[in-house]
This record gives C-alpha cells, structure tokens and sequence, in this order.
C-alpha cells in the first residue's frame, strides 16, 4: 500500500448516475451512512443494551424503592437519595474512594510509563521480562492480598523489618486506619502497572518511527524527544488510561474486599465496598442502587469533562 | 426438555472443547443425567433441589451419605445438593429468591432465619413429629406458634486448652467452677513474651459480645425490642473484659490476630493456653503432639454459652412441599443422619434422646467431653432483629475501635448503642 | 541519559551505550523479580509437603511434592471446570474483539448524526458498578428461561465499553490519508474496516483479546449468582469452594491458583508477538 497524497478534508465524492438535485443526493448520503453505522454498531449495540442498560433502568426504578431483596419492593420516591445525602457515611467513602484515586492514578500512570519505555527495545529476554511484569495483573486478588499482608505486616513483615533495621518509624500498616489506605493503594499500584505498562506500550509500538528518526537527525536531545515527541503521540493512550482508570478507580472493590473488609474503623469503606454490604449484607438494595446512580452521576461529569478538556493536549493522528 | 435446556445443548454442541470434556467427566456428574427441573416430569420421578453452605468445609461426602439413604427410602425422590461457600451463600440466595429460583429446601442459621420468616418466603411445616428433637432447638425455628424451620444439627463453643502449658506453669487447668477472674489469673501467669506465649484467645466481636453481656447479667435489647441496651454499666464491664486482654494475655490485630487460620496456627503451635473456640475444632486437633482438655466457658455474675444451630426451611413457593418437608424431616431427624453426624464428628444431631449421643462421648480428645453437654444448661441465643448482619458489622466495629485503643470502652459501646437502636 | 524515546535499537548507538544497555538489564530484571515473587511463593507454597502459611515464604522446599495437585484434581471435576473456563473466555474474546472493532470503526470513520452522544452512552455502560447491576441482570435472564446456561454466562461480556473504547483510540491514530486513498479507489467500509484500518490496530486489537480474555476468566460474581449446576462451574467458583474446604491445606489452596494464572500468562506471551508487530509491518515505511 502506498501513501497517497493528503486530502486536506475529505473531498465530497461525485456520483455520476446522480441526476437529481442536490438536496435528495445529500439525503440519500445521510441515509447510507446511517446504514453503515447501523451495521457498524448494532453487534454492540444489542448486547450493551439487552445486559447492561436495561439492568441499569432496572437499577434506577431500585432506587425508588425499599426493596431487601426477599420480599415485595416499597415505593418510597427519592426519599432514599435523601437519606444518603444526609449519612455522613454516604460522604465518608466518598472520601476514601477519592483518596485512593489521588494516591493511586499518579503513581500507576508515570510507573507505568516508565516501564514501558524501559521494556520499549530490543533485548535478550524481553518478552520474559514483560511477562514478570504483567503476571501480578492476572494474579487474583486473594493471593496478591496474602503476600502484601505478609509483607506489611506490622509486626514480622518485611517491610517493617527493614524499616527497623534502619531505624525508621514502623507503622501498622493496614491495621492503622492512618495508614490502611496507603496499604492497599501501594498493592494496587504493584498489581497494575502492568495494566498501564501494556496499554502504554501497545500505543508505543504504533508511534510513526519516521517523525522520531526526522528529530533525532535534528538533532533533538532525549529528553526533548520525549517531552516533545513521543508524549504528544502517546497522548491518546495516556487519555485512555486516565479515564479507564478514574472509571476504574470510583469502583475499586476487589483489593479493599480482601484485605481490610473497610476497616480498621472504616478507615478503607469504598463506594462500591459500601454499595455491596448494603444489596447483599444489608438487605437494602434500594440504598445500594441509589448510591450507585450517586456515583454514576459523579463519574458521568467527570468523565465528561476528560472528554472536553482533551481538545486541549490529546493529538490524533 | 425446557427451552433454556435445549439451547444450552445447542451451545454445548458447538464447542469441540466441551464435547471432549463432557466425556472426560462424564462419571463426575452421572447423578446428573436427569434432565428435569424440580417440576418433575411425567414418570412419577421428583427432583429436589437442596442449598446449603455448611457441608462446604469437608463435609461435602458426608452431607451425600444423608441423601443418598433418602432416595434409597424414598424411590420417587431426587435430591440435587447445591453447596457454596459460607461467604458467597447469603449472596446466591437472596439473588435466587429475588428471582424466584431458590432451591425447594436451604439452609439458614439462626440469626438470618427471623428475616426469611417474617418476609413470607418460607412455607410453614405442619405434622412435623416434634417429639424427636431437642426442643429449646425446635422452638428456635418457630415464629408465631408456627413451625417455619427444623434445627439440622447444633454446636456450641467452650474454653479450649493446652493442658502440658498449664502443668509446666504449675497452673491449675480450667473448671467449670471458674469464673472470669480464675481465666484472667491464668492467662496473666502463662503470657510469657519472651518465648511467644499467650494467655488467651477470644475474638473481639458481636458473637463473643452478646455472649459475655450475658454471662454478666446485661440485656442486649429492651424487652420491647425498641433499642439496644447493651451499653449498661454490666456492658461496659463486659467489653472491657474482652478489650483488656487484646496486647496483655492476647496477640493485638498488629500481631497478626484476625488473619487467616492465625489463632489455629497459635494453638496447634502449643503458643496458646487458652482458646474461646467451636466444638468444630475437635477434628483438626486430634493430631496435635501435646495433650489439650476443654472446659465450659467462665462466667461473671452468671454461666451463658453460645451455640449455633442451621436450620432446613422449605421455600413457600416450592412446587413439591410434601417431598420438600419429607427431604427436610428425614435431613434433621432420620437415624441415618445422627448415624453420619456421630460418626464424622460434623456437629452434633439435634435429638431428643440424649441416650444416642453416647457414643459420641466416649471418644477422645477431649476427655471431658461431658462439657459440651454441660454447656447446653445455660444457652444464650443471639439477638436476632430484621437488620441482622448491619447489626453485628456495628458491634464488631466499635469493640475494635476500642480493643486498639482508637475509643474509649464506654465511647465505643454507646456509639454502638446509638447506631443499633437506630435499625430497630 | 536513558534512552526515554521509542526506538527500536540501531546500529548507531554501539559501544558508548553498552553500559546503560547493562544497567537497564540489571535494573528490570530486579524489578521483574520484585513482581515475580509473590506468584514464585504460590508455586512454592503449592508444592511443600504440608503448606502452612505459618512461617512465611521460603524459597527452599525440603520435600517438593505435586500433591496438592493431585488433591485439587481429586476434589472437583477440575478438567470440566477448567474447559467450561476456557471456552467461555476464547468465545467472549472473539465475540468482543469483533463487536469492538466495528463499533470503534464506526465511532472514527463514520461521520453519523449523534456519534458523541451515542459513544458517551457506550461510556455510560461502564459507569455503574456490577454488583448492583447483578440483581436486575439475574432477574431479566430467568425470566428469559436462560438462567444457569452457558449462554448466560457469556451474555454480558459479547460487547464492552472498555474495548471500544481502547480500539477507538487506537483508530483515530491511524493516519486519515490511508482510509481515504483507498475510498478513492473505491472502497467501501466494509473494505477500508477490513484491509486499511483493522490490520494498523493490530496493537490494540491484542491487548484488547488480554484484557477481554482475562476479564471473562477472572470474573466471579455473575457466575456465582447465575450457574447452579456443578456442570457449568467455571475456575473462580471452584476456587472459592477449594477455599472453604482446605482452609488449613494452603498448598491446594495455592495449586489452584497457579492453575488460574497459568493460562492467562500464556495467553499474553503469546499475544505479546501481535502487540510488538504492531506499526512495524503496516507497511507505511
């Protein structure tokens, strides 16, 4: 295949056979490309729709309701959203949910940045290497919880063993609500660099090499290429991983379930922690679904406003 | 076959890799060739469904004994055995009940039997032929003068110990005269920090809670059921009892205490004098290489011991409530069942005749078997509201807010309190 | 100064970088071996003689033994279970590798009225946890008689927000000039999805087949509210029950946990080769 030259914008294509005005042979385009997207989108379409938005329309009528899951659904309007806005629990895992956020999503994205720029070339065993690092994103929860708790465990863990050892403070790791969060932010960013790292690198790997060649025979120094250069290009990829991730990140559960269970003292209840003991423990689904839709409307603008603001540093091609 | 059936046998029949599979396994799942729902299908043949969690553990094999003598008594009936973890239970089942797909027969422990009661899921029982079980354990299971469950088996907790721990101390091992002060002097003496010894282990939680309120005369709730008032001065007492011995006697949850299998590991170790634990451990410490007894729990002002009892419920909207109550009554009552449960060890029948139990006391250890028995005479249950386990995740949250000294006893207690009262 | 930009190694750097070159050697497979250990431990802890997790790892075993294996093999219908796994997450890849890249072709190159808000509708989907959707989900599948069918088991993961997402970045990095030369030529969509577009994502296209592969293997709540036949069970559930039944037994415990990572591992060395390929071979050289 050839690169041919570039059509500033797409050029209106002409049709020969068209006799008619103008208008119709506009209309008659609108109608094919509904078609084609039409045909495009229905494979995914159907199913989104069938097994993810009708339980979501399922999940608001929910949240109008009493509802333990055992016994008929109770109207009770939007009296349960009112309820939670006024739990200053509602507030409370907001906060840590935010928490974790803050200290997660910087740490995973410039690690795994930098790993993948690390593992961007040519070297004997590089695929092991990659592999390393990507086995504990595959590795379950329940096994990654284990060996962290065994490494931050305050008494004989190893961190805190070597802490000691060079005289610094040992704190209680995961049993001190002060430090929980930390605790389990630190897993998660070890667990999924390689998530970053593969994304990252995938989008790497497809960087024209003739625009990075063309500055370095400019001479333009590592750094400058970097900043300059690959940044820009990787920015797609990176705007994929912050907003995975922030999606990601409101419904962080899994690590949270398996090593503290909300505690010490709550200190580590998230969103969606909190939103599971209500549905399941609780018996209170209608709270569980109306603090969902709280979250959703959380993520929705923050989501939206990634979409917007991304005019201004994400380049396509 | 049903619509869902046969599509499952299209997709089935598209993959080569399940093909294969399906005849690798095929003696895995025989019992299951039947393809009739718990409708039952013409032939006079039914099928049960039966969801239980407390044969998840081990005692997948002796739960099947069980069934497998009722269909031999009872030609016309299949019973499929539905078993998830204690965890994931309560999840699959209130999902199945919402969809109205539950099993015709499940299990529920005390605690969680007052919801699915007063929410109308369970089919009362009639005819049931009382006079074959214990019947404080019969009584449990009644809401109204209507019999909604049958107890399937009971157990209940003592004060386990490592009697060559105390010899070597020169203590005197535990009696069922002690009281909480004889427990406290003990376990003080047999703490020793240099070699990584402790005194005692007691969870701090809900289940230990109510109990030792109890043993010192305190009400959990009000008579009127309208709110908690467990943070009495008889509570606080209570609490404290519990909270003191975490960091002195007690490894602290920085130890290590909570994490998995931590205070089995301790025990087995002979790192422990003494143990608040389940008659369940029985099994697991019959091999240890030191000589362990058991006692009935120390009380305060009075005795009160804990015990667990499941119950087998019939769905309310089980096609086959005969089959289902006859699966229910066999499963709790049927000389096979008691024949299984004394043989294994799983927890004990929950009989009238105490005679029976004979042969489970002969065996050892423990020597003093009879505790378990003893135990029985002053039994408390928990309390049991509509928002059970919010209930529990409060009172184990703030005891743990105290036992690491974040709250004062009295602060967590009345924040417990508040909080509790505030579900009722 | 580390080399920071994406190059393919060249003849030019030679000798002067032989150091770094060790450096980084040294360096990451340090770090591969800090991400290693706690998966070298599982497989440690799977195969001593008692498996306790009492005194921490050791890197050591006196008597390595494969009976925990055995013991898992024994305990559940493992191969069943095993292939259920496997063939439900091969056919969600599939399934969502092809309604993915569709969709992705339609959000970049189809220029139809209400695209944003159609994609920002797709987003949505990603944006309310599971574990409230369950309920709802499970209620609409019984009713549809297709409760505890391997048809419900795959359901939700035919499409997902997640992948579309990542192939309609990878999409729009594709150079425009590609697409419209070959419309000139003549070409329709379905020619230009087919030949021009989806062999340039291929990159994307394999990290999506990781994630999709895995997503689908790993998942738990969905299959443990709708599968009650043991026929249907796949590995995480097996694990769960595994866990309940040996809690003192850790090496089966552990066992089984290789059994569940093994394959995923294997799936991304083996896509690793189509991630790497990537640009190089598009042919735009």
């Amino acid at each position: 295949m050839s690169t041919a030259p570039a059509p500033v914008a797409s050029r209106p294509r002409s049709d020969p056979r068209a006799a008619s005005p103008k208008r119709t042979n506009t209309r008659r385009r609108g109608w094919r490309t509904l078609g084609w997207a039409l045909l495009f989108l229905l494979p995914s379409a159907i199913p989104l729709t069938a097994f993810t938005l009708v339980p979501m329309i399922s999940s608001a009528w929910v949240s109008l309701h009493d509802w333990n899951l055992i016994s008929p659904m109770e109207w009770v309007g939007l009296e349960n959203y009112r309820e939670l806005l006024a739990d200053p629990r509602t507030w409370d895992v907001f906060a840590n949910t935010a928490t974790y956020i803050l200290g997660y999503l910087p740490l995973v994205y410039i690690g795994g940045l930098g790993l993948a720029l690390a593992l961007n070339r040519a070297m004997a065993g590089i695929a092991f290497l990659r592999g390393a690092y990507f086995l504990p994103v595959v590795t379950s929860w329940v096994v990654v919880a284990l060996v962290w708790q065994w490494l931050l465990s305050p008494s004989n863990g190893l961190v805190n063993t070597v802490l000691g050892a060079i005289g610094l403070p040992e704190p209680g790791w995961w049993t001190d609500p002060t430090w929980a969060m930390p605790s389990i932010i630190l897993a998660s960013v070890w667990k999924d660099l390689g998530f970053v790292m593969v994304i990252l690198l995938a989008g790497l790997q497809a960087l024209p090499q003739e625009v990075l060649e063309a500055a370095r025979v400019d001479g333009a120094g590592a750094w400058r290429r970097f900043w300059h250069i690959t940044l820009p290009l990787l920015s797609p990829s990176t705007f994929f991983v912050v907003v995975i991730s922030l999606i990601n990140g409101f419904q962080v559960f899994d690590q949270v379930n398996v090593m503290t269970d909300g505690g010490p003292a709550g200190a580590t209840q998230v969103v969606v922690g909190q939103i599971y003991d209500l549905t399941f423990r609780y018996g209170r689904a209608g709270d569980a679904s109306a603090l969902s839709w709280l979250l959703f409307a959380l993520v929705l603008v923050i989501t939206a406003i990634q979409i917007r603001g991304q005019r201004r540093w994400v380049t396509y091609a | 076959m049903t619509p869902h059936r046969r599509r499952a046998a299209r997709l089935l029949a598209t993959s080569a890799v399940v093909a294969l599979a399906v005849t690798a396994c095929s003696q895995g799942s025989a019992s299951n060739d039947d393809p009739t729902d718990a409708e039952g299908s013409g032939d006079g043949q039914t099928t049960l469904t039966y969801m239980n969690f407390s044969s998840n553990g081990g005692n997948e094999e002796n739960l099947a004994l069980v069934v497998d003598a009722f269909e031999a008594d009872n030609p016309g009936i299949t019973v499929e055995v539905e078993t998830f973890p204690y965890d994931d239970y309560f999840t699959v089942l209130q999902t199945a009940v919402a969809g109205g797909t539950e099993a015709d027969v499940f299990e529920l422990n005390y605690e969680n039997f007052v919801t699915y009661a007063l929410n109308g899921s369970l089919a009362p029982l009639e005819g049931v032929d009382e006079a074959a079980y214990k019947p404080s354990l019969l009584e449990a299971f009644q809401l109204d003068g209507t019999q909604y469950g049958l107890p399937e088996s009971f157990s209940n907790v003592v004060l386990f110990y490592n009697a060559d721990l105390f010899e070597a101390a020169g203590v005197e091992p535990p009696t069922a005269d002690w009281t909480w002060a004889d427990e406290r002097a003990a376990a003080e003496a047999l703490t020793d920090t240099a070699t990584g010894t402790w005194g005692d282990y007691q969870p701090i939680s809900f289940h230990e809670f109510y109990k030792v309120l109890a043993q010192n005369g305190g009400e959990f709730l009000s008579e009127d059921r309208t709110e908690a008032t467990f943070a009495s001065p008889e509570g606080i007492e209570a609490a404290e009892w519990l909270v003191e011995k975490s960091g002195t006697v007690m490894p602290t949850t920085a130890d290590g205490a909570g994490t998995p299998d931590f205070d089995t590991n301790l025990f087995t170790s002979g790192q422990l004098a003494m143990w608040h634990t389940g008659i369940w451990m029985f099994g697991p410490l019959a091999d240890v290489d030191f000589a362990w007894d058991i006692a009935v729990e120390p009380g305060n002002t009075e005795n009160a011991s804990a015990m667990f009892s499941n119950t087998a419920v019939v769905s309310a909207r089980s096609a086959n409530t005969d089959a289902a109550q006859a699966w229910a009554e066999y499963l709790t009552s049927s000389e096979a069942m008691v024949q299984m449960r004394l043989d294994t060890g799983w927890e004990l029948p929950p009989v009238a005749d105490e005679s029976l139990l004979a042969p489970y006391l002969e065996q050892t250890p423990p020597t003093n078997r009879q505790a378990v028995f003893d135990s029985l005479d002053a039994i408390v249950l928990p309390p049991a509201i509509e928002s059970q386990t919010e209930m529990q995740d409060i009172v184990t949250e703030e005891l743990t807010e105290a036992a690491a000294g974040r709250k004062s006893v009295e602060e967590a207690l009345t924040s417990a309190q508040e909080r509790v009262t505030a579900l009722l | 100064m580390p080399e920071l930009t994406a190059t393919r190694p060249e003849s030019r750097t030679g000798r002067r970088r032989a150091l770094p070159k060790l450096f980084w050697a040294l360096a990451l497979t340090l770090g591969a071996a800090v991400m290693l250990f706690p998966f070298l431990w599982t497989v440690i802890t799977s195969i001593t003689p008692d498996g306790t997790l009492a005194s921490g790892p050791t890197l050591l075993v006196e008597d390595p033994t494969l009976d925990a294996y055995r013991q898992l093999f024994d305990a559940m219908p493992m191969w069943r279970i095993v292939a259920n796994s496997f063939w439900i997450a091969i056919a969600s890849t599939l399934f969502q590798l092809i309604t993915g890249a569709m969709a992705a072709y339609a959000f970049t190159r189809i220029a139809f009225p209400g695209r944003q808000a159609v994609f920002a509708v797709y987003l949505a989907t990603l944006m309310v946890p599971l574990q409230v959707l369950v309920v709802p989900l499970f209620i609409q599948m019984t009713r549809a008689q297709l409760s505890d069918t391997y048809f419900a088991l795959l359901a939700p993961s035919i499409a997902s927000a997640f992948g579309i997402f990542l192939l309609k970045q990878s999409m729009e990095s594709v150079p425009r000039e590609l697409d419209e030369a070959a419309t000139l030529d003549g070409a329709h969509h379905l020619r230009i999805f087919a030949q021009v577009v989806l062999p340039l994502t291929r990159p994307a296209l394999a990290t999506v087949a990781v994630f999709a592969f895995m997503g689908s293997w790993n998942s738990y709540l969905w299959p443990l509210v709708v599968i009650r036949s043991p026929e249907l069970m796949t590995l995480p559930l097996g694990l769960a029950t595994l866990q309940g039944q040996f809690t003192t037994q850790w090496n089966v415990v552990m066992a089984g946990s290789v059994v569940s990572v093994l394959p995923i591992a294997i799936v991304y060395i083996f896509a690793q080769r189509y991630i790497i390929a990537g640009f190089a071979h598009s042919g735009l050289k």
